[in-house]
C-alpha cells in the first residue's frame, strides 16, 4: 500500500498524481500517477493493468454498444468500442494483451423506473465482460449491480481498485 | 430541435408556462399541508449537463432526487433535485416546524419529497398540457439520494443521450421564516420539445 493513500471516503480532487476520467472518456496511465473517475451510477468503469509496467487504463462506459444511442456521440462512451480501444492503447505503450487482467465496477439501477434505460447497468455490465472475453482479458474482481452510486480509483503500483459509496463506503478489490 | 438552439422568444414562451405551472403546484402543496406555501416565480435556464455536478457541489456530492418518465405524447422526464441538507430543510418547511429538525432521511421522509416531486412534475405538465391540447402524464417517480453525478447520468441516458443541455427551473419553496430552493430538470427528448414549440406556436 502506497503511503500517499487517502482514507477518507473520497479521494482528494487536488492530488498531482491523479488522472480524472470524464463521463464517457478513457485514459491510461503509469505509476506513480493514478486513475479516478467519480460517480458512476448505471455507468461501468472499467479498469486494466498491467503488473509488469505498473501501467493501466480505465474507461467510463455509458452505454453497451452504439445502437443503444440514436445519433453519434463520442465512441468512448460505448463498451463496444471503449474495451477494444484501452487495449489497443495500452498496447502502444508497452502491455501486450497477454498480461493486461481487468476489474470493473459500476452498473448500478439508480432509479426502479420502467422505459428504455431498465437494467441498463446490467446490459453494460454484460457488454463490457463480453468484450472482455472476446480478447480473453481475465476479468478478477467486480462491484457491480445494487442500487448506489460508486466512485473508483485504480492504483498503478498495486493494481488495487478502490470503490467508494455512500452505502458501504470504502472497499478495495 | 436542440436545446442550445432555443431563440428567446421560445425560452420567454416556455418561462411563461412555467410559470403558470408553479401557481398550481403552490395551490396544491398549500392544500396539502394545511400551511401557506408559496413558490417564487421559477427561473428557466439552459444548462449543460456536464456542468450540472458543479451546480450542486461536485459529482459526488450527497443528493436528494426523484426522476419520474413523462407518458402521453411526449417522451423523456423530470428530474427533482437538491442537495441533502437543502431538501431535509424542504421536508421541514411542508410540516411548518424549524428548519434542522428533520436530519435523515425515513421512509416518511422519501415519501412526502416523492409526493412534491409528483406535484410539481404534474402542475407543470398540465400547464404544457393546457397551453399546447396534448396528453402529458407523469409516471410514478422514483426517490434516490445518492452521488449528483450518477443521478444526472441515469437522467442523461434516458433522454436517448441525444441531448447535452437541460432546461433547469430553479423554484424557491418559502413559508414566512424559510426559503428553500430546488432544482428540477425538464428533460424532453428531442423530438417531444420540437413538437411542445410547435404547438406553442414558438416553432
Amino acid at each position: 500500500m502506497s503511503s500517499d493513500f487517502d482514507d477518507t471516503l473520497f479521494p482528494n480532487l487536488n492530488h498531482p498524481e491523479m488522472i480524472e476520467v470524464g463521463v464517457g472518456a478513457l485514459a491510461i496511465g503509469q505509476h506513480p500517477r493514478y486513475l479516478m473517475t467519480p460517480a458512476l451510477g448505471s455507468c461501468i468503469g472499467l479498469c486494466l493493468w498491467d503488473a509488469a509496467l505498473k501501467q493501466g487504463g480505465m474507461a467510463h462506459v455509458m452505454l453497451p454498444t452504439t445502437l443503444d444511442s440514436m445519433v453519434p456521440g463520442t465512441e468512448h462512451r460505448f463498451a463496444s468500442f471503449a474495451v477494444a480501444e484501452m487495449v489497443h492503447l495500452l498496447h502502444e505503450a508497452g502491455s501486450p494483451r497477454r498480461r493486461l487482467v481487468a476489474k470493473m465496477a459500476g452498473g448500478a439501477t439508480m432509479f426502479r423506473t420502467e422505459g428504455t434505460m431498465a437494467h441498463i447497468g446490467e446490459r453494460n455490465a454484460a457488454e463490457v465482460k463480453r468484450q472482455l472475453d472476446l480478447l480473453n482479458i481475465p476479468l478478477i474482481a467486480e462491484d457491480t449491480g445494487d442500487r448506489h452510486a460508486r466512485t473508483l480509483e485504480l492504483r498503478l503500483d498495486t493494481g488495487e481498485m478502490v470503490v467508494r459509496s455512500y452505502l458501504y463506503g470504502v472497499h478495495r478489490l | 430541435m436542440r436545446l442550445e438552439n432555443l431563440s428567446a422568444m421560445q425560452m420567454d414562451a416556455l418561462r411563461e408556462v412555467g410559470n403558470i405551472g408553479a401557481g398550481h403546484a403552490a395551490t396544491a402543496l398549500s392544500q396539502m399541508t394545511g400551511s401557506p406555501i408559496s413558490l417564487s416565480n421559477p427561473t428557466l435556464e439552459l444548462v449543460e449537463f456536464s456542468a450540472v455536478p458543479m451546480l450542486v457541489g461536485g459529482a459526488e456530492r450527497l443528493v436528494a432526487a426523484a426522476y419520474c418518465r413523462l407518458l402521453g405524447d411526449i417522451g423523456g422526464g423530470m428530474l427533482l433535485m437538491a442537495p441533502r441538507e437543502s431538501a431535509l430543510a424542504l421536508i421541514d418547511l411542508l410540516h411548518n416546524r424549524e428548519v434542522g429538525t428533520t436530519v435523515s432521511f425515513g421512509h416518511a421522509e422519501e415519501m412526502l419529497l416523492t409526493h412534491v416531486s409528483t406535484i410539481l412534475s404534474s402542475a407543470y405538465l398540465a400547464a404544457i398540457a393546457r397551453m399546447t391540447d396534448m396528453n402529458l402524464l407523469p409516471a410514478p417517480p422514483s426517490f434516490v439520494l445518492d452521488m449528483a453525478g450518477a443521478i444526472l447520468q441515469v437522467a442523461t441516458l434516458e433522454t436517448g443521450m441525444r441531448a447535452d443541455m437541460a432546461l433547469l427551473v430553479r423554484t424557491s419553496f418559502s413559508d414566512e421564516r424559510t426559503t428553500v430552493e430546488v432544482m428540477l430538470f425538464f428533460l424532453p427528448d428531442p423530438d417531444s420539445l420540437e413538437v411542445i414549440l410547435g404547438r406553442l406556436g414558438v416553432a
